[in-house]
C-alpha cells in the first residue's frame, strides 16, 4: 500500500534554519504499528530515498503517543539562502507520497 | 490564586493574512484572561531580519482587531517578536502603531510594556569562546558576527513576566521563543512552569493544532494547576489527540523536548485525552530547570543584491539537454564577466526545483520546463545585467541537434528584481547571567 493511503498527514517544515523535520502520522495506533513492523521507514530507506547520507539525518524516531513516525536532515545551507526555493521546508515530503508499505 | 488561566491566539503569524474576526469575537466573547499573538519567525528566511524590514502586510489591520478590542474588555493583549524578525525598529513600528491606532479611536489611556532584542556586537565577540552553534552550524567567529547586519537575542518568559508586574495593558515583545509569551503570564499566575511552556508550544500556531486545516482561526488554551485543554474556536474545528500530539513535534527536530532560555521542555510522559468533542486534555509535561543560561542569537549576513529572470522550456530536447543549456548559460556569464564576484543558481521547474539534490525523480522530467536564474551580486546594476545575460543565454542555447532556429526558450517579462539576498550565519547559543540583561523592558502611555 502507498503510504499516501495509510498516513493521515504526511508534511515536512523547517526544524530551526538549518534543519527540515518531516512528520508522518497515522491515523490510529493499529496503521502506526503496521507501519513500523513494515520496516519501510528507517533510517536506511529514508537515506536510500533522498539519496543522502545517514549523517545527514540528524533524528529519527518513532513517536508512539502521537501515532507517528518523525525525522530531521541538516539543510545543506541555511533556510532562505541564495539558491534555495523551499524556505520553510514546506514542500520536502513530496517523496513520501509513493513510499511502498508492505 | 485563580483555577485555571484562559490564554486566546488567533494568528500564529501576526500580519501575513489577516485574523478570521468571526472565531476571534467568538473567542473573545467568553473573556479569555490574555490576548496573544506570534508577531514573527525565522522561518519566512534570513532576509527580513538582515534587511530589517516587515514581512507581515497585515499587521495593521490585525492591530486593529486586537487593541480596540481586549482594551474595551480589560484583556492584557501580548505580542511577541514584533515585525517578523524582533528587531528594535520592528519594535518601535508596532509600539507606535498601538499608541496610533489608541489615538485614533480614542482609547481611555493605558500603558504599553515593551522591550528589545537586539544585541551589541560588542557583548557577542566577547562571548565567542563560549559559544555553541546549533543545528550543525560551525563555531561562530568575529569575522562572522560582524558580517551580520544585526543580531538578536531570543528572549524568554522573563520580559512578560516583568512587564505585566510593571502593569503593562499591552505589550510588544522583541525577538522570543514562541512559547514564551504564553507561558509567562501562566508562570506568573502560579501555574507549574512545565505546563506553561506546553500551552505555549501547543497554542502558538493557533488553528493549526486543530483540525481539518485552517489558519488564522481562533483557540483557546486554559491551564489549571493539573493539566491544559485545547479549544477551536471555528465551529467546523476540533482538537483530536491526534491533531494535539501531532502539533507537539512541529516544527522541532524532536517531539520530546523544546529548549527555551531558561531551561527545556521534557514531554516525554505528556498524556493526551479527548475531553469533550472538540477539546482535548494534556497532562504530564514538566520543565527541566538550566543549569547555564544560554540564550540564542539570530543573525544574517547580506550576500548582495538580487534579480530573477524566467524562461520556460518545450522542445523535448531542450528538456531532455536541460543541463547543457544551464552549462551554456554558466560558462557564457563566465566568459563575460571575469574577475567579477557573483551567484548564479537555476532552478528547474518541473524536475528538481524544490528538492534539489533530494529529488529521487530528477531524471524524469515533465514535457515542459520552467526555469528561474536567480543572480547575487555586488550592485544592483551587476545584479541586473548578469542575471539578465543568464536568463538570455537559454534563448540563445546552443545545443547540438536543435531543429528550432528562432529560440531555444520562451520568454516573457523582464528580468525582475528581488530582494537582496541574506544568508543565516549567526545561528547560536551564548551564557548570560540574568534572563533579563540582553532584553531591556521600557514603558509607555498609548490613549487619550
Amino acid at each position: 500500500m502507498r503510504l499516501y493511503d495509510l498516513a493521515s498527514t504526511i508534511r515536512s517544515k523547517n526544524a530551526g534554519v538549518n534543519q527540515i523535520t518531516f512528520d508522518i502520522i497515522f491515523p490510529d495506533r493499529k496503521t502506526y504499528e503496521r507501519a513500523v513492523r513494515s520496516g519501510a521507514i528507517t533510517r536506511d530507506s529514508i537515506a536510500k530515498l533522498y539519496k543522502i547520507p545517514e549523517s545527514r539525518i540528524s533524528d529519527f524516531v518513532t513517536f508512539e503517543v502521537g501515532n507517528a513516525i518523525k525525522f530531521t536532515i541538516y539543510r545543506l545551507r541555511p533556510s532562505g539562502s541564495p539558491g534555495d526555493w523551499d524556505i520553510l521546508g514546506c514542500q520536502q515530503y513530496g517523496p513520501l507520497l509513493d513510499l511502498e508499505i508492505p | 490564586m485563580k483555577q485555571n488561566l484562559r490564554v486566546m491566539i488567533s494568528t500564529g503569524h501576526l500580519g501575513t493574512a489577516p485574523s478570521s474576526p468571526e472565531s476571534y469575537y467568538r473567542g473573545l466573547e467568553t473573556n479569555p484572561d490574555y490576548v496573544v499573538a506570534d508577531g514573527g519567525s525565522s522561518d519566512p528566511g534570513p532576509v527580513y531580519l538582515g534587511e530589517d524590514i516587515n514581512l507581515g502586510q497585515f499587521a495593521r489591520e490585525e492591530m486593529e482587531l486586537f487593541v480596540p478590542s481586549t482594551r474595551k474588555k480589560g484583556i492584557p493583549l501580548i505580542i511577541g517578536s514584533a515585525g517578523d524578525s524582533g528587531s528594535n525598529r520592528g519594535v518601535d513600528e508596532f509600539v507606535g502603531m498601538v499608541k496610533e491606532i489608541a489615538r485614533e479611536q480614542r482609547l481611555p489611556k493605558f500603558k504599553v510594556g515593551y522591550f528589545y532584542s537586539e544585541v551589541p556586537k560588542a557583548l557577542v565577540k566577547s562571548k565567542l569562546g563560549k559559544s555553541e552553534g546549533l543545528g550543525g552550524f560551525p563555531a561562530l567567529t568575529a569575522e562572522e558576527a560582524d558580517n551580520a547586519t544585526r543580531i538578536v537575542a531570543v528572549a524568554g518568559a522573563h520580559p512578560y513576566i516583568k512587564l505585566l508586574d510593571m502593569g503593562a495593558d499591552v505589550i510588544i515583545g522583541g525577538r522570543s521563543g514562541d512559547i514564551a509569551w504564553t507561558a509567562g503570564p501562566c508562570i506568573r499566575a502560579g501555574f507549574p512552569e512545565g505546563l506553561a511552556y506546553h500551552m505555549g508550544k501547543m497554542i502558538e500556531c493557533a488553528s493549526l493544532v486543530a483540525e481539518p486545516f485552517m489558519g488564522k482561526e481562533t483557540v483557546i488554551g486554559t491551564i489549571t494547576k493539573d493539566d491544559i485543554r485545547i479549544t477551536p474556536y471555528h465551529p467546523d474545528q476540533r482538537c483530536t489527540i491526534g491533531s494535539v500530539a501531532g502539533h507537539s513535534m512541529y516544527e522541532r527536530e524532536t517531539p520530546y523536548f523544546e529548549h527555551a532560555l531558561g531551561g527545556t521542555l521534557d514531554m516525554r510522559a505528556c498524556r493526551y485525552e479527548q475531553a469533550d468533542a472538540r477539546t482535548v486534555r494534556i497532562t504530564g509535561a514538566k520543565w527541566l530547570l538550566a543549569k547555564e543560561l544560554r540564550v540564542k542569537l539570530e543573525g544574517a549576513k547580506k550576500i548582495g543584491e538580487r534579480y530573477m529572470g524566467f524562461v520556460g522550456v518545450r522542445d523535448p530536447h531542450v528538456v531532455k539537454n536541460i543541463e547543457s543549456a544551464i552549462e551554456w548559460s554558466k560558462t557564457a556569464v563566465a566568459r563575460r564577466f571575469p574577475d567579477t564576484k557573483y551567484e548564479l543558481y537555476f532552478h528547474v521547474f518541473g524536475r528538481d526545483a524544490i528538492l534539489k539534490e533530494l529529488e529521487p525523480v530528477k531524471a524524469q522530467p515533465a514535457h515542459e520546463l520552467g526555469l528561474v536564474v536567480e543572480g547575487v551580486a555586488a550592485t544592483d546594476a551587476l545584479a541586473e545585467k548578469i542575471t539578465d545575460f543568464a536568463t538570455r543565454m537559454f534563448f540563445l542555447s546552443r545545443i547540438p541537434g536543435v531543429k528550432g532556429t528562432a529560440g531555444t526558450a520562451a520568454t516573457t517579462k523582464k528580468t525582475m528584481k528581488s530582494s537582496p539576498g541574506y544568508m543565516w550565519n549567526v545561528n547560536h547559543t551564548i551564557p548570560i547571567d540574568d534572563p533579563l540583561e540582553l532584553f531591556p523592558v521600557h514603558m509607555t502611555q498609548a490613549g487619550v
